[in-house]
């Protein structure tokens, strides 16, 4: 009997330590493995718990929705884009597997708020009988617009991006990068997406650094006219072709000549003989200083986007080529489209640049607006009687000179054309980068673009022919 | 008297567990308030009062803690099913009701045990017969071949061999040793020839039917039983042995042996198609953290079959890991009641077998509860009392009931 009650009594510990052993391990890995375990793709909770909420819809600037969420489940709904591919760049995408980029991103927050606070729930014991839907956001793009600037890139068959900007408040009219994607179609093309040479996910309007070549002379001529006392008047013989110290620095385009020429003429005609020795009389120092007035170099605020910093190289007084090189656009010097629109935007606001907003507010479900986006000066770049010159030269280029392209009958059209070497491989015989930038009407301009086709040939051409139809678009 | 006393706090404690369950339940109903919680909260706890009161009353004799601990697991157990879907709670409630029924029958009707410890070969036919028949008859479902339907009903004979083969070794093991005690060591190991070869058919046939928990859980009540009649370590060695060399040798032969190990091992790697549902039993359990989401809050329904199988996730996910832990520990101290029976006990049949079934529920509790935190290789078998099965709920109420009354005659012989 007493051995039946032993034996009892070790089969009971045996029992006892398989349960303390049992209950450890769980507590083992409640320590040290949980964090790793919710961390994985397997987890689909965040996901469901996102999905409570129905997302808040993206809006253009008349309030015609650019998103769609629908609920397919109680933890699950679909976001529809609307527009496609055309828009993918300014508002980005919400995916379960590749996450959120864009707009999606940078307002997810908003986008998933209903507004229900955590108190209210408690206090009125809420029922979840209405629906629960994120805020909107009204974006400060110009559909119409957008479309036609995303088809009109399209149709060249060539990269580029395409910034256009209200040059009085700084709001982003359209924002157009190609190539583009169809964000409603992720699963199907992210990995093509990810491998393919032309990089497609970049958005080319803030992220893609180019030379900008002739366009930058603006930002020369800019700061020779705060410089340079009496440079505007000063004649000057243009002989094809720079050279100092016996080195030839640089010549124009096509090896034109343009004889006796003023200020005025060198900028409409875009003579970089001109304006390379303007750069040498400037000095990197000088030059740089202005370039940095316009943000090259330095990170810039802006609503809804991240612009990388464009940039402006330091050189050694002695490096004379590179300077005469820098003034014309060329050597170092790097730019965004957005960074180059916002110049052509400063010219026609008077010399203040604003800083670029791409959401104007943001909503409730119910159509409240919570919050607004002021418009938000980033600066005086340039004296208003700079800027009034400038204004002048510019419109000068499209009825003179390089930029007759743009020209819009009943329009007055004002720009730079650029043409931008590049090299992309040191042999290779690539066309040049054909850039324009623009804005109208000339007396009270309401519209400022920035347009950029890689390999496009000259900005007289291509550039400058897309610029006068989108003015023509947005303003007719 | 103060074990009365202590008695009726646990009693009343039982009862304030169903009402805030149901109550939680009444709240979280999907279209306002769900009253169909509050009456099924009354129905349990009218069950609970009603068993009480029978067992009390008529049996004072008996141990009152067993049929406790299982009402305050089928309450946690039917709660969590009515969230998770509430039609599925209103059949559970119905096992739960034939479940207590059985077990009062059983108290009352049964006449004592001790008469029954002479029907070895047909308890050995019984066996023999409900552990072939999913081999025969199986339809698979989720992957075994263990259930089978008849009239409408599927059940899992295994489930009734269980308590046939707990009466079969209790049976042939009662007179180990008795007049054998100065015979030959070789003697005595021939009367464990014929239980052996039995125990071994069975597993066999549980492993061809890829129902490798129940294989588990009769090797555990097997090497128990023997342990308890023989004393002796040795032959629990050896039977160790022989079980890790089968073991090895079904690795060997049945892939669906190894994929349960492969998983085990990583299964993150497995986890889209064969792992899924460990990971996402793991997971759970991990989002639950200590306190639980909160009844209605968290996912379960994220992870498969969790009204069955894996009812310990959504419990640890939902209510805590801390009502995971209760949990195992009232598993632990009904195994310690349930063991206390057969000391009082006074013929080996009637030990053996309330050791065998006391070993069974215990060892089941510990298998699944394993196999879905990942600490052993996951085998699909019912959580006792909390899960979803009419089968197992049944055979749970009978074994207890049959413990409770070894208890009753024990007690009241003395």
């Amino acid at each position: 009997m007493n051995d039946f009650v032993n034996n009892i009594k070790k089969v009971m510990l045996v029992f006892l330590v398989l349960f303390i052993a049992l209950i450890s391990y769980i507590t083992y890995s409640y320590m040290f493995t949980s964090e790793k375990t919710l961390a994985s793709t397997f987890n689909q909770r965040l996901w469901a718990e996102r999905n409570k909420v129905l997302r808040g819809t993206i809006y253009d600037k008349d309030m015609n929705a650019l998103t769609k969420s629908t609920k397919i489940s109680e933890t699950s709904q679909k976001l529809k884009y609307l527009q496609g591919a055309a828009f993918s760049h300014a508002i980005g995408y919400m995916d379960p597997i590749y996450g959120l980029a864009g707009l999606e991103k940078k307002y997810d927050a908003q986008l998933m708020d209903s507004g229900e606070s955590a108190i209210s729930k408690l206090v009125f014991f809420s029922k979840d009988t209405e629906e629960k839907i994120g805020n909107g956001l009204r974006t400060t793009l110009d559909s119409k617009l957008q479309l036609k600037a995303y088809e009109l890139l399209k149709q060249t068959n060539h990269k580029g991006a395409i910034v256009a900007l209200n040059p009085k408040t700084g709001e982003v009219l359209a924002m157009v990068s190609n190539p583009s994607y169809d964000p409603n179609n992720l699963e199907r093309d992210m990995k093509g997406l990810n491998t393919n040479n032309d990089v497609p996910l970049l958005n080319r309007a803030v992220s893609g650094l180019y030379p900008p070549g002739s366009v930058f002379k603006t930002i020369t001529a800019v700061s020779a006219l705060e410089n340079i006392p009496g440079v505007y008047n000063k004649g000057f013989s243009d002989n094809g072709k720079l050279v100092v110290n016996g080195t030839q620095l640089l010549k124009n385009y096509d090896g034109e000549v343009f004889g006796n020429i003023d200020f005025k003429k060198a900028y409409v005609h875009s003579s970089n003989v001109f304006f390379g020795s303007l750069g040498i009389d400037l000095g990197n120092k000088a030059l740089r200083d202005t370039a940095e007035k316009f943000y090259f170099n330095k990170d810039m605020n802006a609503t809804g986007m991240t612009i990388d910093p464009s940039q402006f190289p330091t050189y050694k007084s002695n490096e004379k080529g590179n300077i005469a090189q820098s003034a014309i656009g060329q050597a170092a010097v790097l730019a965004t489209p957005m960074e180059m629109a916002l110049v052509a935007s400063s010219v026609a606001n008077n010399g203040i640049m604003m800083e670029p907003m791409l959401v104007k507010e943001i909503l409730s479900s119910k159509g409240k607006s919570l919050e607004t986006t002021e418009p938000k000066q980033l600066g005086q770049v340039m004296t208003p009687e700079t800027a009034s010159t400038m204004k002048e030269l510019m419109r000068g280029v499209v009825t003179d000179g390089t930029g007759g392209n743009a020209a819009v009958s009943g329009i007055d059209v004002s720009g730079k054309t650029g043409t931008a070497d590049h090299k992309a491989d040191a042999n290779a015989q690539t066309a040049a980068h054909s850039w324009f930038i623009g804005f109208a009407p000339y007396d009270n301009p309401t519209i400022a673009i920035a347009v950029i086709v890689e390999e496009g040939g000259v900005g007289g051409g291509k550039a400058a022919q897309i610029t006068g139809k989108l003015m023509e678009t947005y303003l007719k | 008297m103060e074990s009365i006393k202590e008695e009726k706090k646990l009693l009343m404690y039982t009862y304030l567990l169903g009402i805030v369950l149901f109550f939680n339940l009444f709240f979280i109903g999907k279209d306002g308030f769900d009253k169909g919680a509050l009456i099924m909260g009354v129905i349990i706890c009218f069950i609970f009062a009603y068993s009480h009161f029978i067992i009390r009353r008529f049996f004072p004799d008996g141990d009152k803690y067993i049929l406790l601990f299982s009402n305050v697991l089928a309450v946690i157990g039917m709660g969590m099913i009515y969230r998770l879907d509430s039609p599925m709670a209103l059949k559970q409630l119905i096992w739960y009701t034939v479940g207590i029924a059985v077990f009062i029958l059983v108290v009352v009707l049964m006449p004592s045990l001790s008469k029954f410890g002479k029907y070895k070969y047909f308890y050995m036919i019984c066996t023999l017969i409900l552990m072939s028949m999913g081999s025969i008859f199986g339809d698979p479902t989720n992957g075994s071949k263990n259930w089978i339907s008849i009239a409408g009903f599927t059940f899992q004979p295994t489930e009734f061999g269980k308590l046939s083969l707990v009466a079969y070794l209790a049976a042939s093991l009662q007179y180990y040793g008795k007049n054998l005690k100065d015979k030959a060591e070789l003697l005595k190991i021939k009367a464990l020839i014929e239980p052996g070869i039995v125990v071994m058919i069975s597993l066999g046939f549980m492993v061809t039917q890829k129902d490798l928990g129940s294989a588990l859980i009769f090797f555990a009540i097997s090497i128990t039983m023997l342990y308890i009649a023989t004393s002796n370590l040795k032959y629990v060695l050896v039977c160790l042995g022989l079980f890790i060399i089968g073991g090895f040798i079904s690795y060997k032969l049945f892939g669906h042996v190894r994929l349960r190990f492969m998983i085990w091992g990583d299964p993150w790697k497995y986890g889209n198609n064969e792992g899924h549902q460990v990971v996402q039993s793991l997971i759970s359990i991990a989002s639950g953290g200590l306190f639980g989401t909160g009844l209605g809050l968290g996912y379960p329904k994220m992870v498969p079959v969790r009204e069955s199988d894996f009812i310990f996730s959504a419990i640890s996910e939902e209510m805590g890991l801390l009502t995971g832990f209760a949990i195992l520990i009232l598993y632990f101290l009904m195994f310690y009641r349930c063991m206390r029976v057969p000391i009082y006990s006074k013929d080996n049949f009637t030990r053996l077998l309330a050791v065998g079934y006391s070993t069974m529920i215990a060892a089941q509790a510990l298998v699944i509860v394993g196999g879905v935190v990942g600490a052993i290789p996951l085998t699909g078998i019912t959580l006792p009392l909390v899960s979803y099965g009419g089968s197992s709920m049944i055979i749970t109420f009978f074994s207890l009931g049959i413990l409770q009354k070894i208890s009753e005659d024990g007690q009241s012989y003395e």
